[in-house]
């Protein structure tokens, strides 16, 4: 069974913006589900509905097999949403936090006591039981945030772009931190995030939205797929020559799109085995000094650029 | 609705100035205020002016301590907690229930201090324990009745300041156009119809009544107690159909 499927859903706010334009998606129910896209494409307003604060404009919702519309009080009881900004009551304790967020959940005072300990060693907070919460630093605010929201036990657990604005380990930690509540609590995982790399790295499903619309939806693995491989890599000994190739191979009628990673140029091609040599010789005409040329396996930021950029060559 | 009220009282207990800052001003009315005129007060037949004031000052003191209460609703949403309670399962209703009840016991609480320093002013209630019950149950309808109306203009501006100059706006004129501080038998024309439609006045009235007298006019007090239990449940449908509004982006 699904933990959740959205099909044809319309947003369109009273100023006229259409944010989700006959959305369709499928969350698979134990998965780390994430929502790619970049800003203002409707993923904040989409996870704004399925976690029933917004009401959409048509389309159908189904989670874990009940109609969001209908039936939005039993499914408050089943999910919990981590905003984008941290949600704790600073004028309250962490263990005040975590039981004030019990009682709303209505879990009983015996399992709440004992989830809370769990959670409390899980998510490393022991040692930060006797400071006010106020005094925290961003990364535990978050971590005790999302501990919050586990308290009652989630079946969807929402977190909306959880990594912004932190830094490498405490992304890093995030990460543990989110596989080890798919593995060991069972939960499924709804994540928005403009990070390609977090995406990569934490999903079971992707889904790539832009303007509303989903482009694409699978495992990371499928999803390179929808670019056939056409992905001409072009290494450098340094970023400066890299982006000097990449303005030049930009002005090429054959090159889809271009991005750096790693000292490499990654270029776009309609089909490599036949433009590979017609790249080569560009760049020995134009006496680009570099270090390697090959055919590689597109990254899922390549699959992102071809379908966002595809998506705005038929606007 | 209790987790609400606990976690508002919370808040309260640890910004002490919300309170201070509320009862500060009332406390000035009371003291200095009927200190400086009650001399001249006495020409007009008012043996105890700080009495006379006190409905007043009870009602000023009451509007200002639910004020407050609406810029809970803006820390919330700034911090995010508006928003996690939102979609939790906990009814909208014990929402509002939970914070309205928050503003009216910090209402009783800073009663309770303007009629202790009463007190000390010689002020008694002669309508005895039967007039403190009602005095009681007319400052609860009072501060019920204004808590819903700041929930619910909180909920409709958009920031804290815009909240605090619009409350300004209102609680002032509705203090003045009100017989807090005067007689209202010598007013005439416009000014005594506006005092009138005002219906903190007889609130302030049956309260100055109960003070005073010491026969309780069942007649006086019921049709104030009818008055304030249909503006209590407007103000409270309004807050909750402000907070249900939340969620219907």
């Amino acid at each position: 069974m699904s933990a959740i499927e959205v099909k044809k859903l319309v947003k369109q706010y009273k100023n006229g913006v259409r944010a989700l334009d006959d959305l369709n998606i499928k969350v698979n129910k134990g998965e780390i589900f994430s929502l790619l896209g970049p800003n203002g494409a409707g993923k904040s307003s989409l996870i704004n509905i399925l976690t029933t604060y917004y009401t959409p404009t048509s389309g159908n919702v189904t989670v874990l097999g009940k109609d969001l519309f209908k039936e939005p009080a039993w499914i408050r009881t089943q999910i919990a949403c981590v905003a984008q900004h941290i949600s704790i009551d600073a004028h309250l304790s962490l263990m005040e936090n975590m039981i004030f967020q019990s009682r709303i959940y209505k879990v009983e005072a015996k399992v709440a006591k004992q989830r809370i300990e769990s959670l409390i060693d899980s998510f490393e907070l022991s040692d930060y039981l006797k400071y006010p919460t106020v005094s925290y630093s961003g990364g535990v605010k978050r971590r005790l945030d999302i501990a919050m929201n586990m308290v009652s036990s989630p079946k969807i657990l929402f977190l909306d772009e959880p990594t912004v604005g932190m830094d490498v380990n405490s992304r890093k930690n995030m990460w543990k931190m989110l596989l080890k509540i798919r593995d060991e609590y069972k939960t499924t995982i709804f994540l928005t995030t403009h990070y390609l790399e977090e995406a990569e790295h934490l999903s079971d499903t992707i889904c790539i939205m832009k303007e509303g619309k989903d482009l694409a939806q699978g495992t990371p693995s499928s999803l390179r797929n929808y670019i056939s491989q056409n992905i001409i890599r072009i290494a450098f000994s340094d970023t400066g020559k890299a982006k000097k190739c990449k303005d030049a191979l930009d002005g090429m009628e054959l090159v889809n799109f271009t991005s750096i990673r790693n000292n490499s140029v990654f270029a776009s091609v309609g089909d490599s085995r036949t433009d590979y040599p017609k790249v080569n010789k560009f760049l020995l005409d134009h006496m680009v000094e570099f270090n390697a040329i090959e055919i590689s396996e597109p990254s899922l930021e390549d699959v992102f650029l071809a379908l966002t950029s595809a998506n705005r060559g038929e606007e | 609705m209790l987790n609400i009220l606990w976690r508002s009282i919370k808040w309260r207990f640890q910004n002490p100035i919300s309170i201070a800052v509320t009862v500060l001003q009332p406390l000035i009315w009371l003291v200095l205020y009927s200190a400086v005129a009650g001399q001249i007060m006495q020409n007009l037949g008012i043996s105890n002016y700080t009495a006379f004031i006190l409905p007043g000052i009870i009602v000023l003191v009451t509007l200002g301590a639910c004020c407050s209460g609406g810029i809970i609703n803006f820390i919330m949403k700034t911090n995010g907690s508006f928003y996690r309670i939102l979609i939790a399962p906990i009814r909208r209703s014990s929402i509002v229930l939970g914070q309205m009840l928050e503003a009216v016991l910090v209402s009783f609480l800073e009663v309770a201090i303007l009629c202790i320093v009463s007190f000390f002013f010689s002020v008694t209630v002669a309508s005895g324990i039967a007039g403190i019950l009602l005095m009681i149950l007319l400052i609860f309808m009072t501060a019920f009745f204004m808590s819903g109306i700041t929930y619910t203009i909180s909920l409709l501006l958009p920031n804290e300041v815009i909240y605090e100059t619009i409350m300004n706006a209102i609680v002032l004129p509705i203090f003045f156009l009100s017989p807090a501080l005067f007689p209202l038998e010598n007013l005439t024309g416009g000014l005594k119809i506006a005092i009138m439609l005002n219906p903190f006045t007889h609130i302030i009235n049956a309260l100055r009544r109960l003070i005073f007298e010491d026969t309780i006019l069942i007649n006086d007090i019921v049709p104030v107690i009818g008055l304030f239990t249909v503006m209590c449940c407007i103000s409270f449908a309004l807050a909750f159909w402000r907070l249900k509004k939340e969620t219907t982006h």
